[in-house]
């Protein structure tokens, strides 16, 4: 096949992968736009009979649902601010800096990748409860906000820069905070973006450390929320559906306002 | 974190530390030695990862050695924890449900990527952005709202038994039947997972020179005889590595059957994580104790598995590029 058949035949196979993958969101979509019986009556039927806001509307008026929205936003700029913070500073004195004992605090930090997450969660668990951080807003920002792959990924990135950078600043009577701050932050725009966005969905998608922390109403989380809701609020699957939809759209934005740096962040050179 | 970006950053880091051995000491001159801002600037991170991480973690092996009750003093028992969990046939049933997800999670979602990662190279540039934003797209839905939407499509009305519907056949009753419901909560898994292992793949396929298909191409090698003599033997430490960590990941499910089964029907969908969570909020007496063995023991399970599945797949000598 060359030429004209084969890009016709490429491009339908293009729609046909795009299809099978969007599909299941676009029927979340469309099912949020049916009356309360319509999305499971037995005639089975795509569209619904009349496109009906209702349902979309009933949950941008709904006072929970738009508090647990608000909340976890809050919740995920802090904890991205945070998370980029803490683990850039560690990268930043791992890649740049020499201070006794940091072989050992090094591997401290890096053993920590290899431990099962099941294991660290259940006494983690134990830990915030003794520390009496339960139902605060501090559980769900602070222990997961250093993450040693994370770390490692700006560490890698720092060590990339030339010596002379150092040097020069040093010179000139500027601290090392000042090079952090003025020189190595603002460079490191891309892998920001990158690693900003992954902390932003981890929190945003969080789920199981919500429900064990987490039972004020004032702070629960938006999937909490939608995980309890045909048990809190019986089966309206099109109501479900439109709310699905909603703490969908953000994430979804974000990875296409973003997806040059999403998209190409993956980057495996030297792992063959 | 979502478990895909785990993975891309695990790939990140193994990918930069295999190149690059590690030197500390010597990468940084003498003069930028600077012992308190190093203490300062690492303070936040260790300190998190110790109160979070480390002292649970130490914690784990203290409690399973102590039986825990609200009411009395822990009392050492050594490793008679360990004998319950081993001893449990709930516990290797989990074990036995959590590989044959794995199974059928793995790889499915391998082969998939194989085939969209091979495509998209093929595309131009354009085409290829938008297919790569696409696979990509299911990785950021959460897995609470892939679970509330499958469970909508595995309905009796819902979309699924429609499909079948369409060839005579069905209606199933996906997640209450103990022979569909696994292979019911895989399929999300894929549709969620499916993607970044595609953008993983393809960042490999790209780093194969085109040369090596144009000389094949030339000798008239087809699709399927490419694929196999140079995209797979070339491909075959990315694949490894996608195949081992997409294990780990796939055994140690947990939102999914959580939250469309919460285990059930007949236990069928109680993955290794779920059976310990299940465990530790069972009120019953020492429920911790027993759920922080089991979840030390699975530990051990996922990495006897792991280093199987390297040593069968390197015992047959990788090809070098």
């Amino acid at each position: 096949m060359h030429g004209l058949p084969r890009r016709v035949a490429s491009a339908i196979l293009v729609g046909l992968i795009a299809l099978s993958v969007l599909f299941p969101l676009a029927w979340m979509a469309i099912a949020g736009f049916k009356g309360r019986n319509e999305a499971v009556r037995s005639v089975f039927q795509f569209f619904p009979d009349v496109w009906r806001f209702e349902n979309y509307a009933a949950i941008l008026s709904d006072g929970p649902f738009l508090k647990a929205l608000l909340v976890t936003f809050l919740g995920a700029l802090v904890f991205t601010a945070a998370s980029l913070t803490v683990n850039t500073f560690a990268a930043y004195a791992f890649a740049r800096l020499d201070f006794r004992g940091k072989r050992f605090w090094w591997l401290f930090c890096i053993t920590t990748m290899f431990i099962p997450g099941m294991a660290v969660l259940l006494t983690s668990f134990l830990v915030v409860a003794q520390l009496g951080m339960l139902n605060t807003f501090a559980v769900l920002v602070i222990p997961g906000a250093a993450s040693a792959a994370q770390m490692f990924f700006f560490r890698q990135f720092y060590l990339g820069f030339p010596m002379a950078i150092e040097d020069a600043a040093l010179l000139d009577g500027a601290t090392r905070w000042q090079i952090l701050l003025r020189v190595f932050l603002p460079q490191s725009y891309a892998p920001l973006v990158v690693m900003g966005l992954a902390s932003y969905l981890a929190y945003w998608n969080a789920y199981v450390w919500p429900i064990l922390t987490i039972s004020d109403p004032n702070l629960v989380q938006i999937m909490q929320l939608l995980g309890n809701f045909r048990s809190e609020r019986g089966t309206d699957w099109a109501l479900l559906m439109a709310g699905s939809t909603i703490a969908a759209l953000p994430t979804v934005l974000l990875l296409l306002i973003f997806q040059r740096f999403i998209v190409n962040g993956v980057r495996i050179a030297g792992l063959k | 974190m979502p478990l895909a970006q785990q993975q891309v950053l695990e790939a990140a880091v193994i990918a930069r530390g295999r190149k690059r051995k590690r030197k500390l000491r010597e990468d940084v001159p003498k003069h930028l030695r600077a012992n308190r801002t190093g203490y300062l600037l690492i303070a936040p991170m260790v300190i998190i990862l110790a109160v979070f991480v480390i002292w649970p973690l130490l914690n784990s092996f203290y409690m399973s050695a102590f039986e825990i009750s609200f009411y009395k003093e822990p009392k050492f028992v050594g490793l008679q924890f360990y004998l319950y969990v081993l001893t449990s046939a709930e516990f290797w049933k989990s074990i036995g449900v959590g590989l044959y997800y794995a199974v059928l999670v793995v790889p499915t979602g391998m082969l998939l990527a194989l085939f969209i990662a091979t495509f998209i190279k093929s595309l131009s540039k354009r085409a290829a952005s938008f297919l790569k934003v696409t696979v990509y797209l299911p990785a950021v839905v959460s897995s609470v709202i892939a679970s509330q939407l499958f469970i909508f499509i595995y309905q009796d009305h819902g979309v699924a038994n429609w499909l079948l519907s369409l060839i005579n056949s069905g209606p199933i009753n996906w997640l209450n039947d103990p022979t569909t419901a696994l292979p019911s909560v895989a399929l999300p898994g894929i549709w969620l997972g499916f993607g970044i292992t595609t953008l993983i793949m393809l960042a490999g396929l790209l780093d194969i020179p085109d040369s090596y298909y144009e000389s094949a191409q030339l000798d008239g090698a087809g699709y399927f005889q490419r694929m196999f003599y140079i995209t797979i033997p070339l491909l075959k430490n990315v694949l490894l590595y996608l195949l081992v960590t997409g294990f780990t990941l796939a055994i140690q499910m947990l939102d999914l059957p959580l939250l469309m089964t919460g285990g059930g029907p007949l236990g069928s969908t109680t993955t290794p994580n779920l059976y310990i969570f299940n465990a530790f909020r069972d009120r019953t007496p020492y429920a911790t104790s027993y759920s922080l063995t089991a979840s030390l023991l699975l530990f051990v399970v996922i990495g006897a598995v792991s280093l199987l599945l390297f040593r069968l797949i390197r015992s047959d000598k990788a090809v070098d590029a």
